[in-house]
């Protein structure tokens, strides 16, 4: 038995500590918002935060995340209004979408360590998320959209 | 758990010693069995110190499976030889140390036999907790024994004869151990004292940081110059560390006290219990202790002012735009980017021993298995590239070590990364 | 891809035979057409009173004034649905905060269910704005009985009837009730379309309705389908494509997996799947560990000693035999005398490997039978292809089989092809309860209908004043509609059939004298693999050939490639244009290679190592002509070939341009992906398989190698066309022309990988 937590509540999961975090988060908890893509961390559409921090889950063992703190797209924002998502909906970034709660677990992560990010931090840090629309122009400028959206933001509080 | 890993070599002292003489060996071994005696009370104050000492040597880390009670035994130590188990030590009077006395306690610690007399396997570090005082064996019996019992007979070893004749242990003992309590060095103040026996005594870090001879034995005149041990390289404590940015009093206390730096990554593999199950959980002034103890070996103090052009380097590495670097980009850009400045959580990969180490062991550990939750930054992750092939393993090595070292490439990857694979992510 | 009903749509417009009917319905009132049940060649029924009227069918507005569009067409990233019920609503004089779109499941009364081939705005225009207008005449009829005068003082705004200064919503119309109308297909006909100053929601900015789900995981994709009891299956696939038999199966070591419930082999009828396994679990992750410890042993297997040079050299062989193919009407004439009677001649051969789909989400369906009806839960682009072979495979009339509809993630022509829903069929019918099979990433390649690798043979022959007098252009490779849907080739003029999807672009409207277009279907490749569409089809190779073929005819002759393409697309005799969407021909497409010229700074000074280049395309089809021009900005490293594309300018000509954003979005795609495939993806087929099967050597596009991209659409009143595509046709060419800018040296091989630069340099 696995314990730990994801978009704030407590879970208990019984199944082998191989069991990527992926499939635990897809089929036991029956969140279906993080994505399968590649299987083997190449492709980010599987992004989910683990202590805050983007990580792959389709690589992460089930054993890796006893006692952390998982948060997927679902829990990123009650109303799904995280100035990311929002940005997100405001450049139309999405077109098939299968990526992009990858995408944007991993912008919310980017912003997060680098307020301002320069092209090169996102070129670094994005360049793990593949987009097969090839959304990527709009990535670009929705996460900067964000990033000046939350510089903004924390300015008033 | 670092006792334990030296089995292997252990073993093949064995094989050596028997074409000594079993005769003698036999003769050597035997020790009397101490008898059983009420488990009596402790004082509060005396427990609460046992605990703390028992962290100090994070003995939970070997003798407590995952997910199991704690110090319940029945943690499996691969080696090459069979599969040891370590065993119950809460005071449940018929599967673990129940009815122990002080002095049967105090002798399997400081002399490796159990209290029937029988050798002990030196998975336990007796050679270390020899050094002992006697009243850090008193509170440490305190403590164990006013731990909850717990019924949890020990699992059999699966070893195969002659390495699961115990007599044999007093063989290499009597060529390699040298019982007796730790000194400290007039030429050093209490301070450092305190922190050359928590750290040599209780905390048997050379176990794993010093190098170990054909038999199995540290040797003795090479303390902690680095070692291969239980599929991980300990580096070296000394000024021979590899790191590119020496190891500092910030670094080391940093690193020592939380699991993470800001120069040399996280704790990660055996080291992340000794960081997390022990050091976090000393008394600051002996966190400090053992941090002025293990900076004086290496002198990095001394070296703090070459960091910057280090550091600076290490931002700019451009890992390229071929296959090779393009793979690096995808699997490991978007965790270990760290822009302009460093972020302990984005931990710099040109600045760590992983790949700077002679052999690639660490890295290709690092790169399959990841890091969990418990382990390195405490609630983070590392997730591991398993999912790639031996051969994308072995790209993926190769370019982080041509393009974030200027050392000569390592050979053999592929073939070394599937002996790493073959060996197991081992107990997290 | 390939839609039966294209041929309707190329007819001034699909409702010249139908009649169209306004009926109260359950919910409201419902407005559709009649008989469209039948396919488009029937003879038309009846107006009005045909009895395949389905009074559900296109729109519904409610009592509450929602108006609720139908949509056939899947959802895969284009904001298709947003599109049409734009087209609609115009018309309609909707008010856009009721309208509400229905991603519908299949069922006969759709007709064809397709979306590819850059079709559905297209194709939807001229059928949406009719609907949306019969509508609004309907509901202005009505609204005047309401406010008692004459419809004629009425007009139709933002959901409401309007007279003078008194108004009634849609809902309130249709609340009272009472409403029928029905339109005869005279009356359909003479329904004009709006003119562009009137339009107010056609052409101006809109949020997508698919987008917010989008972000916050609420979407639902085939792969999160899931009903109760079901079971999770990952096939173990054979070695090659087809013709492998399964031998034994041996599940000892699958055995220990918690989850695991057994294995077995397919038994199917439709051929989709020979030799699959399926391994049947509790879990998906139990599923996928059991199925990598399920050892199968097969017997045969055709193509297992193919590999990509066994197809190339077949296919050469097969352009140096000139009986070989279908010859596409191009304007007749005897090619080979007409070359000799050039100046110069210039012959060159360019090549495409193997390129995957790749699309994110790996194929998966879940199936099960539910009160006598099979349903599968999966997405998909092509239902109406794929219905049969589900029937044949189950043994069931297609009537009892029904597909629910789901987003996709990425279609990119992969999904046009079903059979991935097949094995799911078959499992959950052998073990009677539901089955959710989903592919790994792995699986879902190898079982790819990737595109087809191509051997393409130009020639050229121009005149003393360097104009073409004569060109040809044989290309082979796998047909994808020769092997999924064969009763869609036409015949060529030499009566030998051809595949229009893998030779489309080759019928370019450049003026180039007596023309011969040559398709040659590679029959290696054909049964070694299963070719697929991919996105921009045939245009995305063969344009590939002809824009850089261009490209060295222009050197050959001394002459500016702009200048040299502007010169050939004079828009005379075929390449006049006409019919309802190629009006202006050769002339419009002439515009956009001027426009992006301009744009781009052509003629201007770049460093040493650096050069322009352009190519441009009339998109998918000859009748739906996109006309687009791109120029491409490259950097070559001298030590390394490696190519960095700076920046594409494109300029595209789609006609109206229903949703502005979408469109953009659509081309920004479209481009990245021409920029992918240009250098970054390619395959090899390796003894019946791909080589490269997950990211770690298959190697798309990143976020890192994204230029700075300009995108201008020109401003036009025609008839809107597809923009799903072509984009992708026109940028390797762009890029391959820039690097003989650069470096003075021809690449002739897709994808251009550095060495190969490197070799030549």
């Amino acid at each position: 038995m696995t314990c730990f937590r994801i978009n704030g509540r407590e879970v208990s999961v019984d199944a082998d500590d191989d069991t990527p975090l992926l499939w635990v988060i897809r089929d036991d908890i029956g969140l279906t918002g993080t994505k399968f893509g590649c299987g083997i961390g190449m492709c980010g559409a599987c992004t989910v935060h683990v202590g805050g921090r983007a990580t792959r889950s389709c690589s992460t063992r089930l054993a890796d995340v006893e006692g952390a703190e998982v948060t997927t797209i679902e829990g990123l924002d009650p109303a799904g209004q995280h100035p990311v998502q929002k940005a997100w909906v405001g450049l139309q970034v999405p077109q098939c979408g299968y990526c992009q709660s990858g995408q944007i677990m991993q912008a919310v992560a980017l912003i997060n360590d680098f307020p301002a990010p320069s092209d090169a931090d996102i070129d670094n840090v994005m360049a793990g998320n593949l987009c097969r629309c090839m959304t990527y122009v709009r990535i670009r400028a929705a996460i900067k959209a964000a990033a000046a959206d939350m510089k903004g933001g924390a300015t008033h509080v | 758990m670092l006792g334990f890993v030296m089995a292997k070599r252990i073993f093949l002292a064995f094989g050596v010693l028997l074409l000594v003489g079993i005769v003698g060996i036999a003769a050597l071994a035997y020790r009397p069995a101490i008898a059983t005696v009420p488990v009596p009370a402790f004082a509060p104050a005396l427990v609460a110190e046992g605990e703390i000492l028992a962290a100090g040597g994070y003995c939970a880390t070997c003798h407590t499976v995952r997910g199991g009670a704690p110090f319940a035994g029945g943690r499996a130590m691969k080696t090459g030889f069979g599969t040891l188990y370590s065993t119950n030590i809460t005071p449940d009077p018929e599967t673990g140390i129940g009815g122990w006395s002080q002095a049967a306690f105090a002798r399997a610690l400081r002399e490796g036999i159990s209290r029937d007399g029988s050798q002990l396997f030196p998975a336990l570090p007796f050679d270390h907790f020899t050094k002992l005082s006697d009243d850090d064996v008193a509170a440490l019996y305190a403590y164990m024994m006013s731990r909850p019992a717990v019924k949890a007979p020990a699992k059999p070893n699966d070893l195969p004869f002659p390495l699961n004749i115990r007599a044999l242990q007093a063989g290499w003992k009597l060529l390699f151990f040298k019982a007796g309590r730790f000194t400290a060095d007039p030429a050093h103040n209490a301070q450092w004292n305190r922190g050359a026996y928590l750290t040599d005594a209780l905390g048997h870090c050379g176990a794993c940081h010093t190098p170990r001879n054909a038999l199995g034995a540290e040797q003795p005149g090479k303390p902690y110059a680095g070692a291969s041990i239980d599929g991980w390289i300990a580096p070296a404590l000394t000024a021979a560390n590899q790191a590119p940015i020496a190891w500092t009093t910030p670094e080391l206390t940093a690193y020592l006290t939380t699991g993470v730096s800001l120069y040399h990554g996280t704790a990660a593999g055996p080291m992340s219990a000794v960081v997390h199950d022990g050091l976090a959980k000393l008394p600051p002034a002996d966190q400090q202790a053992v941090t002025l103890y293990i900076e004086s070996l290496g002198q990095g103090d001394s070296r703090a002012g070459a960091a910057a052009p280090v550091l600076a380097k290490a931002l700019a590495v451009q890992p390229g735009k071929d296959a090779d670097g393009r793979l690096f980009t995808a699997a490991c850009g978007s965790c270990h980017h760290a822009g302009a400045a460093p972020n302990p959580l984005r931990p710099l990969i040109a600045l760590n021993s992983a790949v700077t180490l002679d052999e690639p062991t660490n890295l290709i550990r690092l790169i399959l298995y990841g890091i969990g939750a418990k382990q390195g930054a405490p609630g983070v992750v590392m997730p591991g590239l398993g999912g790639l092939s031996d051969a994308d393993v072995a790209r993926l090595a190769a370019v982080i070590r041509r393009t974030h070292s200027a050392l000569p490439p390592w050979n053999d990857l592929a073939k070394k990364v599937a002996a790493v694979r073959a060996d197991g992510p081992g107990e997290s | 891809m390939f839609n039966p009903d294209k041929s309707a749509v190329a007819a001034p417009h699909p409702l010249s035979r139908r009649g169209f009917l306004v009926a109260a319905g359950a919910g409201g009132l419902a407005f559709g057409f009649a008989g469209l049940s039948r396919a488009a060649g029937d003879a038309a029924p009846p107006a009005a009173t045909a009895p395949g009227f389905e009074p559900t069918l296109w729109f519904t507005v409610g009592a509450d004034g929602i108006v609720t569009v139908n949509i056939i067409r899947a959802e895969m990233g284009q904001h298709v649905g947003t599109a049409l019920a734009r087209i609609l609503a115009e018309e309609l004089e909707a008010d856009w905060a009721k309208v509400r779109i229905v991603h519908v499941d299949t069922d006969p009364k759709w007709g064809v269910m397709t979306t590819g081939g850059s079709w559905s705005v297209w194709q939807t225009w001229p059928l949406y704005s009719r609907a949306g207008a019969a509508g609004r005449i309907a509901l202005i009829e009505g609204g005047a009985r309401l406010l008692g005068t004459a419809p004629a003082a009425c007009t139709a705004r933002g959901g409401k009837v309007i007279a003078g200064g008194r108004s009634i919503s849609y809902g309130d119309i249709v609340a009272r009730g009472g409403l029928t109308r029905s339109f005869t297909p005279a009356e359909l006909d003479k329904l004009p379309i709006k003119p562009v100053t009137e339009r107010r929601l056609v052409g101006k900015p809109v949020a997508a309705m698919d987008i917010p789900d989008k972000t916050n995981g609420s979407a639902i994709y085939g792969i999160d389908a899931k009903v109760p009891g079901m079971v999770h299956a990952r096939p173990v696939l054979p070695p090659t494509r087809y013709g492998a038999k399964v031998v034994s199966i041996d599940d000892a070591a699958a055995k220990a997996v918690k989850g695991y419930l057994q294995s077995f082999a397919l038994d199917d009828p439709s051929g989709s799947v020979p030799g699959w396994v399926m391994v049947i679990a509790t879990s998906t992750a139990a599923a996928i560990r059991a199925a990598d410890l399920v050892k199968v042993a097969w017997s045969g297997g055709d193509g297992a000693t193919v590999s990509e040079k066994t197809i190339q050299d077949r296919g050469r062989a097969l352009i140096a035999d000139p009986k070989a193919g279908g010859i596409v009407d191009t304007g007749g004439g005897d090619v080979e005398a007409a070359l000799k009677t050039a100046k110069t001649r210039i012959t060159a051969t360019y090549t495409t490997a193997s390129v995957l789909h790749f699309q994110l989400e790996p194929v998966n369906a879940l199936a099960f039978e539910k009160d006598g009806v099979f349903e599968i839960h999966t997405g998909a682009q092509w239902q109406s292809l794929t219905l049969p072979v589900l029937a044949k495979a189950l043994g069931r009339p297609e009537t009892s089989i029904i597909m629910r509809t789901y987003r996709i993630g990425g279609g990119f022509g992969r999904r046009l092809n079903g059979d991935y829903a097949v094995p799911a069929a078959l499992a959950a019918k052998a073990l009677g309860k539901p089955v959710k099979m989903i592919l790994t990433r792995a699986d879902d390649v190898r079982f790819d209908s990737f595109r087809s690798p191509s051997v393409q043979t130009l020639r050229i022959g121009l005149d003393a004043q360097g104009r073409a007098v004569a060109m040809d252009h044989a290309a082979s490779a796998g047909w994808p509609t020769q092997i999924l849907a064969p009763g869609f080739l036409p015949k060529g003029t030499n009566g030998t059939p051809y595949d229009p999807f893998a030779i489309n672009g080759a019928d370019h409207w450049y003026a180039v004298g007596t023309q011969q277009v040559r398709a040659i279907s590679n029959d290696v490749a054909n049964s070694s693999f299963r070719p697929g569409w991919l996105r921009s089809v045939g245009p995305g190779w063969t344009n590939w050939a002809v824009e850089s073929f261009i490209d060295e005819a222009a050197h050959a002759v001394q002459a500016d490639p702009v200048a040299f393409r502007l010169a050939h697309l004079t828009g005379a005799g075929r390449n006049a244009g006409g019919g309802l969407t190629a009006v202006g021909g050769a002339l419009r497409q002439a515009a956009v290679v001027r426009r992006a010229a301009e744009l781009a700074g052509w003629g201007q000074k770049l460093p040493a190592g650096s050069g322009l280049g352009i190519a441009t395309s009339f998109g998918q089809e000859r009748d739906m002509p996109t006309w687009t021009a791109c120029v491409a900005q490259v950097r070559v490293a001298p030590k390394t070939g490696e190519v960095t594309v700076e920046k594409l300018t494109l300029v595209v000509d789609a006609g109206t341009i229903v949703d502005p954003d979408s469109a953009r979005a659509q081309v920004e795609g479209a481009a990245l992906w021409g920029l992918s495939l240009a250098l970054h993806e390619g395959t090899t087929f390796t003894n019946g398989q791909v080589a490269d099967t997950n990211l770690d050597s298959y190697t798309p596009l990143r976020i890192t190698d994204v230029p700075e991209l300009v995108i201008e659409f020109t401003a036009s009143d025609q008839p809107p066309v597809g923009l799903g595509e072509p984009a992708t046709t026109v940028v390797a060419p762009a890029i391959a022309n820039a690097i003989f800018a650069a470096t003075g040296k021809r690449q002739r091989h897709l994808p251009i990988r550095p060495e190969a630069v490197l070799a030549t340099v």
